[in-house]
């Protein structure tokens, strides 16, 4: 019974729909990213977040970025140097995170963070999300957790859909999509346009730190085509391919391109019933260039290119007991005209396996053990997990673990050689080691009628913390300022979450979600806190939304929604004057906020639909746009249309 | 249904499609592991070839001046295979021994490096203060030209400035007489334009060069603070340039960066005599 029961799991997580029988809080629904095997949401040993397409319609979100800051207590973007987007996850910075598209990683990268314009939100399925250390299953980059995005499957013999939304700034976003379903073939492509205006935004007299004058919008353009072919019930091939395109406009002559290629096949064969076996292929090119708008030409300044083979293996048992062994093959290639040299290639290997052992009807045990190899400097890394879920009662789940993390020093790291406008020069460390983290978390969830409650804490011990350290002089070189990427000591960040939603039969749901987190920052020898690149993450976070939806006949549905969230101030130590370190250092502090968004969606028939919004209900503007603000002048009105052509009578 | 049909028979030979460039796409990528698409972009190495009347200069150091002779850079043109080069002389910086009076006074015109304080992430460059004054020697000056070029700074060798409103050297009339009435601009004193030196420029702390310059003439490429860092802007109008001889000349920046996007790297079309 359990192997049918596991062959039925990977046959619907594949599928990708969502199972919503009996799910007020799709506890049914099959998550994947914990363990690498579909799970229900109810029973997977690994505690998962998970955001449905319904999440993501109901907060409209265009991008991951979008989705992540109005549904994930905790997570913030806040802005580097040129406005370029840094996220903070519970401590973790993007290279803290490893981001999956359809388990795929993503190549390429700015201020150590992967393109969060890229991550579109339309066509996507489910989004999970493991928080927590997962190299053992995951390898480099997943010291912080996991953030795995999956695309929709068409399920219709045919789907059309058109829309579009309209909003300040000129804000619009235009997007397509046409699926076909039929005997073994199915096919989705989809097309998404965006663009948003530049725009100034006025700041109070003497601010603290470095402020925003000009909120840069970007264009972008997505185009994704996946054909999947099952010739048999047992096995599917999916072959893919995507182009992406964003345009950010800092100086009229020269704006900005950032392109990425990606391709990919994947197969996938249900062997046995108890053995399955997915091979995939995987290409990914992310580029950026400068369009010199005068002499009309496109020169490029970057490009970082992965291929990556996978394979992965799962037998499973009657008893419901796992086993998983997957190999993983990357050849990772990267151009960046401020390298030390022109490029750098690197070839990385991993394997791994993982037993889920279904111990008792009360106790379930995961154990997982990875080897990673990295050729640039002939570096390897071993990372064990160990996990373990109780169920003291039907509707009740207790777990807690243990995992490994790790980050490998990126290519970059090791070998930059920026010079900053003649300010200073940031420089890579061929001598860096991996930065390591040992994660320890424990969490409840518990399910009684129309409530549902979860509660988690974490703490998570950084060691060899990659960043760029103080900036300084050689001695050689007395006028010339050099900043450096340097493993720092005696990080840790420690923290919790607690959720409580509800979900009513006529109509109306609600959820409320906080979360703490505390950055024990690295200091100094004299055990003074030294200065922080980024601004350390808020301590304080909180989510609530209600819901009410009523289908008032077959041809008229509305749903009204409001988002909220709360986020605390935050101290963070900075140079007086970063560019005359000899001022030593002070604590400046960044304020409090809240936003609010109101929405309704408005059903005509069952083709049309009708989404005004109002974001930033209470009309704040920051007093200064500091670098970790709401780049937002106000409030902002959105208008939304959306047409199923399939669906049209 | 209709609709139906036809979608399906399209499918049909968009699967083939897909499937044969999904292979030759597959082939193509993984015959190279450094990446696809490279014709998308442009190769920055490649020689820009250089327009009857134009000329380039290198103006992107911060301590040097590029004294251009519009007769020498005809006569360079001339000469198959062969650009013409400015010659370059270095700003002085080093401080002048043998005064004794450092304080500065607005008045007093003197060669030296005035470093203002500007509030860069504020209100911008027009917001500044004067902190320190080094005298220098004077700026050495080659024994003929026309203009000299820093950066973004334009000199005149005597000269005054018009800018017409053309933005094309073709649609200028016949010849200078058209701009015997209009005013034209002399270069004047400043210590808040030419940069010159660049250590502390993110405390907002700049040394510029005092010296005279022609700030109508300058206006063809803004530099502006914030952002950090510097945007800047080119201003393509023809300028008439009214030598000190009574000549006249027409200028006109068309780019200020090369081909790798360095900027203060100049293209000037040019007609002299005009």
């Amino acid at each position: 019974m359990k192997k049918v029961l596991f062959f039925l799991l990977l046959l619907t997580a594949s599928k990708g729909y969502a199972q919503q029988q009996d799910s007020t809080f799709y506890l049914q629904n099959v998550v994947v990213t914990g363990t690498r095997t579909p799970k229900l949401l109810k029973d997977v040993p690994i505690q998962t977040r998970l955001i449905t397409a319904e999440d993501i319609e109901r907060i409209d979100a265009t991008n991951v970025e979008d989705l992540l800051q109005q549904e994930m207590p905790g997570v913030e973007f806040s802005y580097a140097q040129n406005q370029l987007k840094h996220m903070n996850f519970c401590g973790f910075g993007g290279q803290g995170v490893l981001f999956l598209m359809d388990g795929e990683r993503l190549a390429g990268e700015t201020m150590d963070d992967v393109d969060f314009s890229r991550l579109e939100m339309a066509n996507v399925d489910r989004i999970e999300i493991v928080k927590g250390a997962a190299s053992a299953l995951y390898g480099s980059n997943a010291g912080g957790g996991v953030i795995n995005i999956i695309t929709k499957d068409v399920k219709e013999p045919w789907t059309l859909n058109v829309n579009a939304r309209f909003a300040k700034h000129e804000e619009r976003r235009v997007g397509g999509s046409w699926g076909l379903n039929r005997k073994a073939w199915r096919n989705l492509l989809s097309v998404n346009h965006t663009f948003t205006d530049n725009f100034m935004v006025k700041n109070a007299p003497d601010p603290k730190a470095q402020v925003v004058s000009t909120v840069y919008g970007d264009c972008t353009w997505n185009v994704k085509e996946r054909l999947t072919f099952s010739p048999t019930a047992h096995v599917k091939l999916i072959g893919r391919a995507g182009y992406f395109y964003r345009q950010v406009t800092r100086t009229f002559d020269n704006p900005e391109r950032y392109r990425d290629y990606s391709a990919g096949l994947r197969g996938l064969w249900d062997m046995t019933g108890q053995d399955h076996l997915e091979l995939s292929y995987s290409f990914d090119q992310y580029d950026k260039s400068d369009y010199h708008r005068i002499t009309k030409i496109d020169v490029r300044d970057y490009s970082n290119v992965q291929n990556i083979f996978r394979g992965v293996y799962h037998h499973s048992w009657d008893g419901g007991d796992i086993l998983t062994i997957g190999a993983d093959f990357m050849h990772d290639y990267l151009m960046n005209k401020n390298l030390g040299r022109k490029n750098i290639n690197q070839d990385s290997f991993d394997a791994y396996a993982q037993y889920d052992w279904m111990a008792s009807e009360r106790w379930e045990v995961v154990g997982a053990l990875r080897y990673d190899y990295f050729s640039d400097k002939k570096d390897s890394r071993l990372s064990p997990k160990l996990s373990a879920r109780y169920q003291p009662l039907e509707n009740m789940n207790v777990r807690f673990g243990y995992g490994m993390g790790f980050r490998a020093p990126a290519l970059k790291e090791k070998y930059y050689n920026f010079d900053m406008v003649g300010i200073w020069i940031i420089q890579g460390n061929e001598q860096l080691k991996s930065e390591v983290s040992h994660n320890f978390q424990a969490s409840a969830d518990y399910t009684r009628g129309q409530y549902n409650f979860t509660a988690s804490v974490y703490y998570n011990d950084v060691r060899n913390k990659i960043a760029t350290g103080v900036p300084h002089y050689l001695p050689t070189d007395y006028k010339q300022l050099y900043l450096d990427y340097v493993n720092f000591e005696n990080y840790a960040v420690w923290g919790g979450e607690a959720t409580v939603q509800a979900r009513w039969s006529n109509g109306l749901s609600a959820r409320m979600s906080y979360a703490y987190t505390d950055e024990r920052l690295p200091k100094n020898k004299e055990g003074q806190a030294v200065n922080n690149q980024y601004i350390p993450a808020r301590r304080h976070s909180l989510m609530v939304r209600v819901d009410w939806s009523k289908q008032f006949s077959q041809n008229y549905g509305l749903s009204l929604s409001l988002n909220g969230r709360f986020l605390s101030g935050v101290e963070n130590v900075e140079f007086v004057d970063y560019y005359d370190i000899s001022k030593g250092t002070n604590k400046v502090e960044y304020p409090a906020y809240t936003l609010w968004k109101l929405s309704a969606a408005q059903r005509f028939g069952k083709a049309w639909k009708l989404t005004v919004a109002v974001d930033n209900l209470l009309n704040y503007k920051p007093k200064y746009y500091y670098f970790n603000c709401p780049l937002t002048d106000g409030a902002n009105l959105m208008v939304g249309l959306s047409i199923d052509l399939n669906r049209l009578r | 249904m209709k609709v139906e049909n036809s979608l399906f028979a399209g499918f049909s030979i968009f699967k083939s499609f897909v499937a044969v460039g999904s292979f030759v796409l597959m082939s193509g990528v993984l015959s190279s592991c450094e990446g696809a698409f490279e014709g998308v972009y442009d190769d920055p190495d490649k020689e820009v070839s250089i327009k009857k009347g134009q000329l380039v200069v290198d103006a992107t150091d911060w301590q040097t001046w590029h004294y251009i002779d519009l007769l020498e850079a005809d006569a360079a043109q001339q000469k198959e295979g062969k650009g013409y080069s400015a010659i370059e002389i270095k700003i002085p910086t080093e401080r002048l021994e043998a005064s004794v009076d450092e304080e500065h006074s607005q008045h007093e015109e003197r060669a030296g490096i005035y470093t203002y304080w500007y509030d860069v992430f504020g209100e911008g460059l027009s917001k500044r203060e004067i902190r320190q004054f080094v005298p220098t020697k004077n700026q050495d000056e080659p024994a003929s030209w026309h203009l000299a070029v820093h950066r973004n700074n334009v000199r005149t060798n005597g000269g005054a400035v018009y800018m017409t409103a053309y933005t094309s050297m073709d649609d200028l009339p016949e010849s200078s007489e058209a701009f015997g009435e209009v005013a034209f601009t002399e270069d004047e004193w400043n210590e808040t334009d030419v940069w010159t030196v660049q250590e502390k420029m993110l405390q907002g702390l700049i040394g510029n060069q005092g010296i005279k310059v022609n700030s109508l003439l300058s206006s063809w490429l803004k530099v502006s603070l914030p952002p950090v860092p510097p945007t800047f802007t080119l201003n393509n109008h023809v300028f008439i340039l009214k030598l000190k001889d009574g000549t006249f000349a027409a200028l006109q920046l068309v780019n200020y960066q090369n081909a790798a996007g360095v900027k203060c790297h100049l293209t000037i079309n040019y007609k002299y005599p005009y």
